[in-house]
């Protein structure tokens, strides 16, 4: 049995083993205080910043609750072209071995969605629109089947590296910090299944392109990785929170330096399994 | 901001991230993802600048390659009320 198949198998029966309802396994609260800790401060976009010290305790709290629901809403934004990818590619050929972990994958990222869709409408009274805009494919079908993989890997590296911060900080409130913490103990399988996986169909595709595609390639996940992290800087939050000029705001949270050096410390994960699997051939600039 | 400085702001933007070398490669017609001036990515950030200008988020059903074909097609979408 090849590696990629065992891993896939292991991770199945792990998946059966902890399975549970998307409606049992939360402890939803009426309604949320919005004075308290929904985010941990220091994973608040414009932490460390001016904007930030301007700001009294409760109005950080504030906006700790408006980042929480940007935060889920990024996660059901990017769950969804999820479960689009990989309802499609279930039994598609040079898949069939890892099939049966594609349903658990399915399963377990359809409750995810639940519990961040209940947090925010709940809530927050809404889901932040995302504002990626749709286009043709611009690759080829074997560029195209890495590239669904690759991208989730890199979005579910980055939300874990919050998901694991959070799910251990005693300052959150408890239902952030449960939904922050079921998201962790499913994703943990997911990151081991998709490193593998993109490694692979690297390793299978890469001989098959020629030097301008993986070039093309390569390019298009960095800027994915850096599209990724823009996300978290959401005028629309910073608007809901009471900060005057959001969208200067959020361009000058992303220029800032401290908040440069937090999103390379929370790549550090994602973009070393790139470079090592040969995938980047530099660290993109984040 | 009127449409001229807007038209200007628009190509500005254009040149700084599509890397193209001279002001005269950017026009109001020229096609702007045929072309791969601006690539699927970096739509994500010309809708923030763009919502800059109007001072207003967009609503995201609005949101269409095809709405960001051009910087006409881009003015007559997003701008009709003018920017702020």
């Amino acid at each position: 049995m090849d590696p990629l198949t065992e891993t896939a198998q292991r991770l199945s029966a792990l998946s059966r083993r902890h399975y549970r309802s998307a409606y049992a396994t939360v402890d939803w609260p009426l309604t949320v205080e919005q004075q308290q800790w929904f985010t941990s401060p220091e994973l608040i976009s414009i932490f460390g910043t001016p904007y930030w010290e301007s700001l009294d305790e409760p109005q950080r709290m504030r906006l700790s609750f408006w980042e929480a629901a940007n935060f889920f809403s990024i996660n059901i934004h990017g769950e969804r072209a999820l479960l689009e990818g990989l309802a499609h590619r279930l039994y598609q050929p040079g898949l069939e071995d890892v099939t049966e972990y594609l349903h658990h994958f399915l399963d377990e990222e359809n409750k995810h969605s639940v519990w961040f869709g209940t947090f925010c409408l709940r809530y927050a009274g809404r889901v932040y629109p995302d504002r990626k805009v749709p286009f043709p494919a611009a690759f080829g079908p074997t560029e195209e089947e890495f590239l669904f993989f690759a991208r989730a890997a890199v979005f579910e590296e980055i939300v874990d590296r919050h998901n694991a911060a959070m799910a251990a900080d005693e300052r959150l409130v408890p239902v952030a910090r449960q939904i922050n913490a079921l998201h962790h103990a499913d994703e943990t399988r997911h990151l081991v299944f998709g490193r593998q996986l993109v490694a692979e169909l690297w390793r299978r595709h890469r001989p098959t392109w020629s030097p301008e595609t993986v070039t093309a390639v390569r390019h298009y996940l960095a800027s994915y990785l850096v599209g990724t992290w823009r996300e978290y800087y959401n005028p629309s939050v910073y608007l809901d929170a009471g900060l005057t000029d959001p969208w200067v705001t959020a361009r000058e949270a992303w220029d800032h330096p401290v908040t440069r050096q937090h999103r390379q410390l929370f790549s550090r994960t994602c973009v070393r399994f790139l470079l090592d699997a040969g995938i980047l051939d530099e660290t993109p600039t984040l | 901001m009127d449409q001229a400085a807007l038209r200007q702001a628009l190509r500005q933007w254009v040149l700084a991230h599509a890397g193209t070398p001279t002001a005269e490669a950017v026009r109001d017609r020229t096609p702007l993802i045929s072309s791969r001036l601006i690539t699927s990515l970096q739509v994500l950030d010309l809708v923030l600048f763009i919502e800059e200008l109007r001072g207003a988020p967009i609503d995201v059903r609005m949101l269409r390659a095809d709405t960001f074909r051009d910087i006409d097609t881009i003015c007559a979408t997003f701008f009709a009320g003018g920017a702020r």
